[in-house]
C-alpha cells in the first residue's frame, strides 16, 4: 500500500513537473500555424519581379512549408481574370517557407488566394484547451467551459483559406472585391489601396459565401520594411501595444496580439490603420460537429495588405513640405524679431518728430 | 508715411528670414491629431492660430484702427464669421488650393491693413473701401487658408464635420487668447504721447511684413517648396 502510494505520489510529482513542458509543447505545436501570404512589399511596379512567401506559423516566423498536394486552390486575380498558379511554380526555400517567384503584370490592384484541403488532428482535452486559449478561439473555449466539456478529447478537422491584396503601379482596379469562393474568406468593403494611414478599412468576413456575424477577428500590423512613417520622428513607437516580436514560445505567447474585433450583423469589422505598415487579419471559425469521428471543424482565414500614407496635391509630402514645416522658427523668435523691428521703426519715427 | 523707401527696404530684407518661418503645420501636429481624437483638433486649431503670424498681424492691424471696445467686437465678429464660413465649408466640401497662393493673398491682407491704417488711400486720393466689408472678405480668405492647412493633415473620413468644428473652435480660442495682449498693448499705448510714432511703426511693420510674407509665399510657390 505504501509502495502504491509512493508510486502515485511520484507520478503526480512527475506530472506536475512535466506539465509546463506539455503545455509548452502544445503551444509550439498547435498555436503557430496561421497561414499568411507575405511579400517584402505589397506595392510593386509593373513587371517588377517579386516573391510570395507562405508563412505557416506566425506572421513573423514560418515553421513549416506547405505541401503542394495540400493546396486546393492557388490563384491570382487581376483585371477581372482569375489565373491558377501552377503547382510546379512553388519552391521550398528551406524546410519552413514555401515561395513563389513571379513577375508582376500591368498596373492594377491584385488579389492572390491560397486554399488548403481539409486535414484533421486528434488532441487531448488539455492540448485543445491550450490551443483555443493561445489562438484566441475564445468562443469555443467559453462553450466548452459552459457545457462542462473541457475534459473532452477532440478530433478536429481544419482548413486554411488565405488572401493577400497587393498594388501594382498606381492604377486602382476593382479586383480587390473578388470573392474567391473559399469556405471562409475576408473581402474588403473598399479598396485597401485607396485607404491611407490614419483611416479605417471595413472588411467583410464570409463563411460559405454568407456574412459571418459575431466572429472574433484579430488585426495587427508590422511597419513596412521599405516604408517610412510619420511616427518615425515622434514618440509613438509602441504601436503594437503588448505585441512582442520575439519568436520565443512561452506561456505568455498568444496569437491574439493587435486589435481584437468582432464582426457585426453584416459580418463586417472596421480595422484601424493607424500608421504605415503591412496589415494582417486572422480568424478561426470553429464549430462542434458530429461527422464520423470528427468532433470539431475549424476554418482559418487571413488577409494581408499594405497601407501607406496619402500623397497628393491635397496633402503634404515628406521631402518638401513636411520638413519645411518642421523647420519652423519658434514663435518667441518671431515675436522678439517683430518687437525689435517695431522698436527700430519707432525710434526712427520718434527721431523724425 | 514718411519713412523713406531706402530704409524701408533695408528693414524688409533684414527680417525676411524671420517671416520665412511664419506659421505652418508640423509633423508633430499630425501626430497629435492622429492620436488625440477630437480634443486634439481643438488643441491644434488653437496653437495654429497662436503661431499663425499672418492672421495675428492682420488682427492687430484691424484692432489698431479701432477705438472703442464695441467696434473691436463688431469687426472681430465680422472676421470670425468670414473665416468660419470658408474654414468649415471648404474643408467639408474638400475645396482646396495651393497653400502658397492662399497664404500670399493673406499676406496681401496684412499689407492692405497697414497701408489703410497709414492713410494710404487718402494719400492716393482714393476712397477707401468699407472696412467692415473688407474685414469680412479677408475673414473669408483667412478661413480658406486655415481650411487649406487643415486639409493638409490626414484627417480620415470618420467624424469629419466634428473634427472641422473642433479645429474651428480651437482657432477661435487661439484668436481670443492672442487678442487679449494685442488689445491691452494697443489700449495702453494710446495713452502715451509717443503713440503717433508707435502707430506708424507698427503699421509700417505690417506693410513690410505683408510684402515680406508675400515674397516668401510666391517664392515658395515658384520653387515648389
Amino acid at each position: 500500500m505504501m509502495k502504491l502510494n509512493k508510486s502515485v505520489f511520484s507520478k503526480t510529482l512527475l506530472h506536475k513537473i512535466l506539465k509546463p513542458f506539455y503545455l509548452l509543447s502544445a503551444v509550439i505545436l498547435l498555436c503557430s500555424h496561421d497561414l499568411y501570404i507575405k511579400m517584402d512589399s505589397y506595392f510593386l511596379k509593373p513587371h517588377q519581379e517579386a516573391i510570395f512567401s507562405l508563412y505557416n506559423g506566425t506572421f513573423e516566423e514560418s515553421e513549416n512549408t506547405i505541401a503542394r498536394h495540400r493546396m486546393e486552390d492557388a490563384s491570382v486575380v487581376a483585371h477581372g481574370n482569375r489565373t491558377a498558379i501552377n503547382e510546379g511554380q512553388w519552391k521550398d526555400q528551406d524546410s519552413t517557407i514555401t515561395q513563389l517567384p513571379f513577375k508582376a503584370g500591368e498596373a492594377g490592384t491584385y488579389v492572390i488566394g491560397i486554399s488548403t484541403k481539409v486535414n484533421s488532428l486528434k488532441q487531448t482535452a488539455e492540448d485543445f484547451n491550450g490551443y483555443l486559449k493561445h489562438d484566441g478561439v475564445l468562443d469555443m473555449l467559453k462553450e466548452r467551459t459552459e457545457t462542462n466539456t473541457l475534459n473532452e478529447d477532440v478530433n478536429e478537422s481544419y482548413e486554411k483559406h488565405v488572401k493577400a491584396i497587393y498594388q501594382v503601379g498606381d492604377k486602382k482596379t476593382e479586383d480587390w472585391k473578388t470573392v474567391l469562393g473559399y469556405p471562409i474568406e475576408f473581402v474588403p468593403v473598399s479598396n485597401p489601396y485607396e485607404k491611407y494611414s490614419g483611416q479605417t478599412l471595413d472588411v467583410k468576413l464570409l463563411l460559405e459565401g454568407q456574412p459571418l456575424a459575431n466572429q472574433l477577428v484579430y488585426a495587427d500590423f508590422v511597419k513596412s520594411a521599405h516604408g517610412h512613417s510619420h511616427n518615425d520622428h515622434g514618440h509613438h513607437h509602441d504601436h503594437h501595444g503588448n505585441h512582442s516580436h520575439d519568436h520565443e514560445h512561452g506561456t505568455d505567447h498568444t496569437h491574439t496580439n493587435g486589435e481584437q474585433l468582432r464582426t457585426n450583423a453584416e459580418g463586417i469589422v472596421t480595422v484601424k490603420l493607424p500608421e504605415d505598415g503591412i496589415y494582417y487579419l486572422r480568424t478561426i471559425h470553429m464549430a462542434k460537429v458530429d461527422k464520423g469521428d470528427i468532433t470539431h471543424e475549424s476554418k482559418w482565414s487571413t488577409l494581408t495588405f499594405e497601407v501607406t500614407h496619402q500623397h497628393g496635391s491635397h496633402t503634404h509630402t515628406h521631402d518638401d513640405h513636411e520638413h519645411h514645416h518642421d523647420d519652423e522658427l519658434p514663435t518667441w523668435v518671431f515675436i522678439l524679431g517683430s518687437i525689435a523691428i517695431i522698436g527700430v521703426l519707432f525710434m526712427v519715427f520718434r527721431t523724425k518728430e | 508715411m514718411k519713412l523713406d523707401s531706402k530704409k524701408a527696404f533695408t528693414l524688409l530684407f533684414l527680417f525676411l528670414p524671420i517671416l520665412s518661418f511664419a506659421h505652418d503645420v508640423t509633423s508633430a501636429d499630425q501626430e497629435i491629431l492622429r492620436n488625440g481624437g477630437l480634443f486634439a483638433y481643438i488643441h491644434v486649431g488653437a496653437t495654429h492660430m497662436l503661431t499663425g503670424y499672418d492672421h495675428l498681424l492682420f488682427l492687430a492691424g484691424v484692432v489698431f484702427y479701432l477705438n472703442g471696445f464695441k467696434d473691436i467686437v463688431k469687426f472681430i465678429t465680422a472676421f470670425t464669421i468670414g473665416h468660419c464660413v470658408t474654414l468649415i465649408g471648404a474643408t467639408y466640401l474638400g475645396i482646396t488650393a495651393n497653400e502658397h497662393l492662399v497664404d500670399a493673398v493673406i499676406a496681401l491682407s496684412v499689407l492692405y491693413k497697414g497701408f489703410e491704417n497709414l492713410g494710404g488711400f487718402e494719400k492716393l486720393k482714393v476712397k477707401s473701401p468699407n472696412l467692415l466689408l473688407m474685414v469680412l472678405i479677408f475673414g473669408l480668405i483667412h478661413g480658406f487658408g486655415l481650411s487649406t492647412r487643415l486639409q493638409s493633415f490626414e484627417n480620415g473620413t470618420e467624424d469629419l464635420l466634428a473634427k472641422i468644428l473642433c479645429f474651428n473652435l480651437g482657432v477661435e480660442i487661439g484668436q481670443i487668447v492672442a487678442l487679449i495682449p494685442i488689445v491691452f498693448v494697443i489700449t495702453f499705448s494710446r495713452k502715451k504721447k509717443q503713440f503717433p510714432s508707435f502707430y506708424k511703426a507698427v503699421n509700417w511693420y505690417l506693410v513690410l511684413a505683408g510684402i515680406g510674407l508675400f515674397i516668401m509665399q510666391m517664392s515658395g510657390y515658384f520653387s515648389g517648396h
